[in-house]
């Protein structure tokens, strides 16, 4: 009689505690069925030279089948001292989902900024690619699901590529491509850049050959790769295309081209 | 010693009419009481030395550090209330470290300086409800001296959070004379052994007690070294090349 | 009987069960939204020459149900922007709310008149603010798992006064383009409006009437094909001159001739 008056949760009704969690019919606990993550598509590029550096990506913006924007830019102007970012000496590529891309750029660029006032000098690439781990492993539980490439040149003027997964693990190297075609470019540069399979003719045989001699590539060679890598990708992958945005850092500056893609 | 100032030297962060902070002008004066303390700058590297006030004979000299490493390539010499010093060069140490972890690089000199006095004016109530760290200023001031890509260079930091950089600097008790000897045999052209040996003839003369390798204290920074502290011996090898007087 | 104040005008225990007060409590996990309740369907946008046009039906439906039929989803803040909200319609009343405020509090901390030009102070909150604003709040939300269930278009000008229209949806992903639909639209809008605009040069060669014409197709093919639409429906263009806001549209000339050309489902056998 008593347990029928009182306000006490009944045995089998609702409690106040934690094991009253919604669960679902099989129960497990119901989750949160919110997905904060979404892919936008497109491809990114960056290829290191002996004084110059390239970063591009396409500007095709996509959700699922969908074409949400033909012009998004991927790559960025970092740490410069001026909204237009003219004085800029660092460039930043994302690739995977946009907004936490956006929000990367955003945060990376704030940190050079303030840097430049404590420390009374610029960031150098190598600093800023230390930095741009320690950013993303800070997220490493909820990560920026992006692949980040970082170009500049080094305190040498030596041409600089960081490339960089999701968590922050990161790797110099001579080049890199990230996003939905990496997987289609990346032999094509292995054997453009790196000159992978590529032997001195009559040579020998077999284990005689004399690979070819790799050395960095001038500009030119390396901007009609880029290109050549991009047309490629757009012909087999269905979210690449559109506009080939194309940054080069050379030691007079940034210059950028934005060159046209295929629409289809 | 001083006339009473009125009631606002109480007040830790209360300006007088004539807009003075009585209590930050104090700790000055208590960095004056303090054992001397001398950095001189050289194209080659920075040179640090105090005087160690041995008070009894039974005092083992080696525990008086008033030279201490921030980073590999950084290092200060104190004067004043040590304790004090200490919390300041625990914070630059952890800004150092955490600098070299962020970006792969040392903190620049001018860099650890700032980081130190960033501490200098956090006494007092804090301004919302945040967190006092003192209840009253720093009664120490450092020679921060270090090695970066902009050279060697030699900053003293005060506890009023001001900082200069110097060529040579004196700090501590014998400062005004030691600083009027400074002037005069200051030269661009010093070498790491001439600063060596300014540093500690400059000691001699305003030290009370009679300078020996025991009671003094040498300290380099250069770019092939970084910071180090002078060695028994070498603290004898530079004693021993002071002029006789 | 219980006479405890506190169980005063509750329903009985022995009737109705112990009263579920747990979704009072703070003990335990908090429920942020985990899919929208009443919802709005497509937004359409495109730019022209001297400004932008967009447009929404005025349907909110629950689920497949066309519960709430004049409800209005094109939002001007600022006297300067149009906001097309798609999605969640309760959160498009908070982002209402929340909007409206902060042009209110930006209105008054504009410079005084203009008096050189005599007229009214030239707003501070343009779409580009407006935008930028709104997908970080966007970002902010998702990325606190409480997501604003939205997808919206926001129709304006820049800070050089030139047509801006940009999208940002739950997630903080934002992009801009000459023509904008979301929902169904982006499907079914869209290809019709890069017919006509397939670039910014295009765009800015398109007369006002060209753009509020395409527009009107837009939404009439979206009543032809998504069910939950309707044919009454917002339209406004915005233009350096302000908003000219139209919230009772019907949609004009339809002809569901092409429904009975539909074959290989519905009723027919051959």
């Amino acid at each position: 009689m008593a347990a029928m008056f009182s306000q006490n949760p009944v045995m089998n009704g609702p409690n106040y505690s934690f094991s009253d969690a919604p669960r679902t019919a099989n129960g497990e606990f119901r989750e949160h069925r919110f997905n904060p993550y979404s892919d936008n598509g497109g491809s990114t590029l960056a290829i290191a030279g002996a004084d110059f550096t390239i970063v591009a990506g396409d500007t095709r913006s996509t959700s699922g089948y969908s074409i949400n924007s033909r012009y998004t830019p991927k790559v960025f102007k970092i740490g410069g001292t001026t909204s237009s970012q003219d004085d800029a000496t660092i460039l930043l590529s994302v690739v995977g989902f946009a907004a936490d891309g956006e929000a990367l750029r955003d945060r990376l660029d704030a940190i050079c900024k303030i840097y430049r006032y404590r420390h009374g000098k610029p960031m150098s690439v190598t600093a800023c690619a230390k930095r741009l781990s320690t950013i993303l492993y800070q997220k490493r539980f909820f990560p920026y699901y992006v692949h980040a490439i970082l170009g500049g040149l080094d305190e040498e003027g030596k041409g600089a590529v960081f490339s960089y997964d999701p968590v922050g693990s990161y790797e110099r190297e001579q080049c890199r491509a990230g996003g939905a075609a990496a997987s289609l470019i990346t032999p094509f540069l292995d054997n453009q850049v790196n000159f992978k399979n590529q032997y001195v003719p009559g040579s020998g045989t077999g284990h005689d050959l004399k690979e070819r001699e790799v050395v960095p590539l001038v500009r030119r060679d390396a901007e009609i790769l880029v290109k050549d890598a991009f047309d490629g990708a757009v012909e087999r992958h269905i979210e690449v295309g559109d506009g080939l945005q194309m940054m080069t850092i050379t030691k007079d500056g940034i210059e950028e081209v934005l060159l046209p893609l295929k629409r289809d | 010693m001083f006339m009473a100032r009125s009631e606002y030297d109480r007040g830790i962060n209360t300006f007088s009419p004539e807009g003075r902070l009585f209590q930050v002008e104090y700790s000055l004066e208590a960095i004056k009481l303090g054992s001397t303390a001398i950095g001189v700058a050289t194209s080659e590297g920075v040179i640090l030395g105090v005087e160690k006030r041995v008070t009894s004979t039974l005092l083992e000299t080696s525990s008086v550090e008033k030279i201490v490493e921030i980073d590999r390539h950084i290092g200060c010499a104190m004067s004043g209330l040590q304790a004090d010093a200490r919390s300041m060069v625990e914070h630059a140490r952890v800004e150092s470290q955490s600098h070299a972890f962020n970006y792969a690089e040392p903190l620049r000199v001018e860099s650890a300086t700032q980081a130190i006095c960033d501490l200098a004016l956090r006494f007092g109530e804090g301004a919302d409800g945040e967190e006092t760290v003192m209840s009253r200023p720093f009664g120490v001031a450092l020679l921060i001296a270090g090695y970066d890509e902009d050279g060697p260079q030699l900053y003293h930091a005060e506890p009023s959070g001001t900082f200069y950089r110097y060529d040579a600097k004196a700090i501590g008790s014998g400062s005004e004379g030691a600083q009027a000897e400074l002037q005069n045999e200051y030269h661009k052209s010093l070498t790491i052994e001439d600063a060596e040996t300014l540093v500690l003839k400059t000691l001699k003369q305003v030290m009370e007690e009679k300078l020996d390798s025991k009671n003094v204290q040498l300290a380099s920074v250069t770019k092939g070294k970084g910071f180090r502290i002078y060695t028994d011996e070498e603290m004898a090898v530079v004693v021993e090349r002071l002029p006789a007087n | 009987m219980d006479h405890r104040p506190q169980a005063w005008g509750r329903p009985r225990d022995d009737v109705y069960g112990a009263y579920d007060a747990s979704f009072m409590n703070p003990n335990g996990p908090n429920q942020a939204t985990q899919s929208p309740i009443v919802t709005g369907t497509s937004v359409v946008a495109i730019k022209f020459s001297e400004g932008v046009v967009i447009a929404a039906d005025n349907l909110a439906s629950y689920g497949s149900l066309a519960r709430f039929t004049d409800v209005k989803r094109l939002r001007t803040f600022a006297d300067s922007t149009v906001i097309g909200f798609g999605g969640d319609v309760s959160d498009m009343q908070y982002l209402d709310r929340h909007l409206t405020s902060l042009a209110i509090d930006e209105s008054y901390s504009a410079p005084s008149l203009d008096s050189d030009a005599g007229g009214p102070p030239k707003a501070r909150l343009n779409a580009a603010n407006l935008h930028k604003y709104l997908a970080k709040l966007l970002y902010a939300r998702r990325s606190k798992f409480d997501p604003l269930w939205n997808h919206l278009l926001v129709a304006g000008l820049d800070d050089d006064d030139k047509p801006f229209l940009a999208a940002a949806d739950l997630l903080g992903t934002t992009f801009s383009a000459p023509s904008l639909a979301t929902g169904f639209g982006s499907m079914l809008a869209q290809p019709i409006m890069r017919r006509f605009a397939p670039d910014e040069e295009a765009a800015a060669r398109l007369t006002r009437e060209q753009a509020v014409d395409v527009v009107k197709q837009c939404m009439k093919v979206l009543f032809y094909r998504d069910a939950r639409s309707l044919d009454s429906y917002s339209i406004a263009v915005v233009t350096k001159d302000g908003v000219d806001l139209k919230e009772n549209e019907k949609l004009e000339n339809q002809s569901w001739a092409f429904a009975e050309r539909i074959r290989g489902y519905g009723t027919q056998t051959a």
